[in-house]
């Protein structure tokens, strides 16, 4: 249950990883906004993806989550290949994403926001719906009682009949895990969860996003660029700038890779690392 | 084991389908006991109420809760209306050997002529799928042009067929397939029966509940929650799960299927002119102003609306021919105080009244800070406009 016991990175004859994504590459135009990226996020771990300002990292949530199809590379969840599929079917293949800039269903309620999640593996169709099948009505029972246990794990269920839009930002962050969760993901993608928070939010949700991982039975990868949380919580960090890997390992490497310290501080006196070089 | 299973069984179904008895009740009242007991315009104008309802709580499907704009309700009326038209009067000949009316209340005629509708409505709902397929795979307002086009192609596309067949021996000589063409072009379907009169509104009642029937159960069923969610935010039902092209197509289709009975209903309607110059744009805006005021993705407010909107140009004559400027500007009205909708996504039953009266009161205040502050909210719009932009480009 306590996080940040470091993972052994390769061992051999493991299970298929939770997440994989093998030599990624996708470029607008003449920007390549991302080169060469591979990693696995293990079964039951929490990584980090970070790096500066316009390093790419939410390119590649899109590339995984099916909104960018990738020029080159593959994208695995669970084995299976989710390369050229639609972001719908990926999520229904267990990933599922939240926001940086939160996107909630802004004038339905909160407990509506997550039933929608809740239902959408729902074998139902429009004549059972209209018609108020017995299973219809067993669904749309457990559907309501998914998401009122959601909406308590996260502490919003005193918000359940409010309009989604109305809530404080920190509860719009709260409701976007909880609707997340209600798709039942394998891995679940945090975009930037404590942007924008306090520092007594912030610890909460840090606490949250631990606790998580054990009673959702989710792997976690997380963007941050608050370097505190990160280093608290994840297993393993992967830094990108300019789309390139620049290093990956465990927190303590991280913070003293001189790769990692010259894309967010900058050392001019050095000549510029390679971007091969990996840390770990 | 089966014991208890039966009446399990039969709850379910009596659960499922009760409203429907409520509906024939209903629709059977108001044959046996309101249009015999009012004057024959009030009831003619309680038939158009109701057919506007049809075709407004249809539309509010694919414009409220889904949040997709179609500007072609009237096409899939006339589509399911001139089927309707063709199988009710080319059929009477044939099965019946007249085109009068035939057979009583429930007779075989009246059966007929819910066949009809029907029939038009499923083919309404698979021009429905045509239209929708490609054009509801993007995001957008490229459905309202598709629509619109579509629209105006159905229209000029009767314009073009032949004059109805009028004499019964031609037509009982005649194979269906050859009659399809005789829809009677622009002239309009004239000499079919006309089973809805200021006596005979049943069916016109009977769909009225089946359509807000449909409409409730979908808007409160887990299909009817994921279309709220592609109008909300289309990023985010796609990232979670919801196949929302689907959606959209499904919705479109049930629509349109309602679309086309509507359009059957108002085929049979005494005195109405079924002409294709009266299922152009203009009929589709009139319905589009009724989910529009009424609120998207509102029952209860496009029931208002309709009434509001069938009643208007009866009380007020002269209405009729101003009713477009009068539209205009009761949808800037809208818009400005209330872009929601009279009753936006609520029911009737929902509303919380006092928060309404508080709103009524302080409407001419906000009218005035809102022409006062219009500049800076302008320069805001802009800004957050090319923010956005800049967000989705990342």
């Amino acid at each position: 249950m306590t996080a940040a016991a470091p993972v052994a990175p390769l061992s051999v004859a493991r299970p298929a990883p939770a997440l994989a994504a093998v030599r990624l590459a996708k470029s607008f135009g003449g920007l390549k906004a991302v080169t060469d990226l591979s990693f696995e996020l293990p079964k039951g771990g929490l990584h980090g993806l970070i790096g500066p300002n316009g390093a790419g990292k939410t390119t590649v949530f899109n590339l995984l989550t099916g909104v960018y199809k990738p020029d080159a590379g593959a994208v695995h969840v669970g084995g299976q290949p989710m390369t050229g599929k639609k972001p719908s079917e990926i999520a229904q293949a267990g990933l599922v994403r939240t926001f940086q800039n939160i996107r909630l269903f802004g004038d339905l309620s909160v407990l509506d926001n997550v039933r929608i999640a809740a239902g959408v593996r729902a074998r139902s169709g429009l004549w059972r719906s209209l018609l108020r099948t017995p299973l219809y009505l067993r669904e749309e029972a457990e559907i309501r009682a998914r998401a009122r246990q959601l909406l308590d794990v996260l502490g919003i269920a005193h918000r359940a009949d409010e309009i989604a839009k109305s809530l404080p930002y920190g509860d719009q962050r709260r409701l976007e895990i909880a609707r997340a969760l209600a798709t039942r993901p394998t891995v679940l993608l945090l975009d930037e969860p404590v942007a924008g928070m306090n520092t007594v939010e912030k610890k909460a949700m840090r606490g949250l996003i631990q606790s998580l991982r054990a009673q959702f039975d989710v792997s976690i990868l997380l963007i941050e660029h608050d370097m505190g949380l990160v280093m608290d919580i994840c297993e393993q960090i992967t830094v990108i700038d300019h789309g390139v890997t620049i290093a990956r390992g465990a927190p303590a490497s991280i913070q003293s890779n001189p790769a990692v310290i010259e894309a967010y501080l900058g050392v001019p006196d050095e000549p510029a690392p390679t971007a091969g070089e990996i840390g770990a | 084991m089966s014991a208890r299973a039966t009446p399990g069984v039969a709850g379910a179904a009596l659960r499922s389908l009760y409203p429907i008895v409520i509906g024939f009740t209903l629709a059977y009242l108001m044959q046996t006991v309101v249009a015999v007991s009012i004057d024959d315009y009030y009831s003619k104008v309680l038939i158009d109420i109701g057919i506007a309802i049809v075709l407004g709580v249809s539309l509010g499907i694919v414009n409220g809760y889904a949040g997709q704009f179609s500007l072609g309700h009237a096409g899939f009326m006339a589509i399911g209306g001139y089927t309707a038209a063709a199988i009710v009067y080319y059929g009477s000949i044939k099965l019946f050997g007249t085109k009068a009316i035939y057979g009583g209340s429930l007779g075989p005629g009246e059966l007929l002529l819910c066949a009809g509708c029907v029939a038009g409505g499923a083919l309404a709902a698979v021009a429905g799928w045509l239209v929708g397929q490609p054009s509801l795979r993007l995001r957008g307002d490229y459905l309202a042009i598709v629509t619109l086009g579509f629209g105006e192609i159905i229209r000029v596309l009767i314009k073009q067929t032949d004059d109805v067949v009028l004499s019964e021996k031609k037509v009982a000589a005649a194979s269906w397939w050859s009659l399809m063409d005789n829809l009677g072009g622009g002239f309009g379907f004239i000499g079919g029966p006309r089973y809805i009169d200021a006596k005979n509104p049943f069916w016109v009642w009977l769909f009225v509940v089946v359509v807000c029937l449909v409409a409730y159960r979908l808007k409160y069923s887990n299909r009817g929650r994921q279309l709220l969610a592609v109008r909300e935010n289309e990023i985010a039902a796609e990232a979670m799960g919801i196949k929302t092209t689907k959606a959209k197509v499904s919705a479109f289709m049930t629509s349109a299927f309602f679309a086309g009975i509507g359009g059957g209903l108002y085929a049979h309607e005494l005195g109405n002119s079924m002409r294709p110059a009266d299922l152009g744009f203009q009929k589709s805006i009139d319905i589009v102003i009724i989910v529009v005021l009424g609120g998207m993705g509102s029952i209860s407010g496009a029931v208002i609306a309709a009434i509001a909107v069938t009643l208007l140009p009866e009380l007020f004559r002269s209405f009729a021919e101003y009713r477009m400027i009068a539209y205009a500007l009761a949808l800037i009205i809208v818009m400005l105080l209330r872009p929601q909708g009279l009753l936006g996504l609520q029911e009737l039953w929902e509303v919380e009244w006092r928060a309404v009266g508080r709103s009524i009161v302080t409407a001419p205040a906000r009218l005035v800070r809102w022409v006062v502050t219009a500049p800076t909210r302008a320069r805001a719009a802009l800004k957050a406009a090319a923010d956005r932009r800049q967000e989705d480009r990342s």
